[in-house]
């Protein structure tokens, strides 16, 4: 049998590698388990704090415009379709289908307790420091469907 | 949500904060349970394909990933080779000026792919002498029927 070689250089291919949604799944299953929701919340909102930083810098300068625009990046990038709004000091994100949860589901994936916290730790932490709030109102854990909202805190 | 794009920040997160919270062992317990619960498509592959099972696996996961490599096949020596020219994970961490990637983050890759396959009767090479230049070469032979 012949010796077989495969050779790619990055530009070959797209980066996305949607399995990785079921390794954080699995990261936030075992954190749950040994160390509890309270180390998961904290876990997530350390990494929000520090990976999240440019999104919440542009916070500060352009309001919610900047979270639009943050939501929109986030969904084009997993190709999956998201309807996101804003009216004035309200910013509205639904999403009929979670491509994490959905991805994780058609393969077979466990989709962890807690993973509905990669949506509501992570947005309340978005919102740190700033004068705005954010609101799980509805999640789906089977499809991942939800409605976020962001808005002005009350003074 | 975070994006699938996003997952290796959040994965080298996770090795320091599971570090502070219970050291060392935490990071290579759960990199155990991942290999144990994450990684049965592999273990699929070589008992059906055998050697050729790790072809097929890292066919699939290095494309979708991106990366800059070289891949062989050698059935007739059972061997499978990789040689990582630009690992797009730890060269993704290491372009991210503001976070620090954990102080061993490709050593997962030693852990995840040795605990599957050396049971099933393959040695498990893992060459980590680049990863600071997001490099390295892993080598897997068959060398028990």
């Amino acid at each position: 049998m012949p010796k077989e070689t495969m050779r790619r250089t990055a530009a070959d291919n797209e980066y996305l590698h949607k399995d990785f949604h079921g390794s954080l799944s699995g990261g936030i299953e075992y954190l749950d388990t040994h160390f509890g929701e309270a180390a998961v919340k904290e876990y997530l909102r350390d990494f929000t704090l520090a990976y999240y930083k440019p999104v919440m810098d542009d916070m500060k300068q352009r309001g919610l415009a900047a979270l639009r625009d943050h939501f929109e990046r986030l969904y084009a990038v997993e190709k999956s379709p998201v309807d996101v709004r804003l009216d004035g000091e309200v910013l509205t994100v639904r999403v009929a289908k979670c491509p994490a949860v959905t991805h994780m589901r058609e393969h077979g994936y466990p989709v962890a307790r807690l993973f509905v916290e990669t949506t509501r730790t992570v947005n309340e932490t978005l919102c740190d420091g700033s004068p705005y709030k954010a609101e799980l109102l509805e999640y789906d854990g089977e499809t991942g469907r939800s409605v976020q909202r962001f808005s002005r805190r009350r003074s | 949500m975070i994006s699938c794009t996003e997952f290796i920040p959040a994965y080298s997160e996770l090795f320091k904060f599971l570090e502070k919270k219970g050291g060392r062992e935490a990071v290579l317990d759960f990199w155990n349970y991942l290999s144990d619960t994450f990684l049965g498509n592999l273990k699929d592959l070589v008992r059906e394909h055998g050697i050729r099972g790790c072809w097929l696996y890292w066919t699939h996961t290095l494309n979708e990933e991106a990366a800059d490599f070289t891949m062989e096949l050698d059935e007739e020596a059972q061997e499978f080779r990789i040689v990582m020219h630009n690992c797009p994970s730890k060269g993704r961490l290491l372009e991210l000026g503001r976070m620090k990637p954990y102080h061993d983050y490709c050593g997962h890759c030693d852990v995840l792919y040795r605990r599957v396959l050396e049971p099933m009767g393959y040695s498990y090479e893992f060459d980590g002498s680049g990863v600071d230049k997001a490099r390295c070469a892993i080598v897997i032979r068959r060398v028990r029927k």
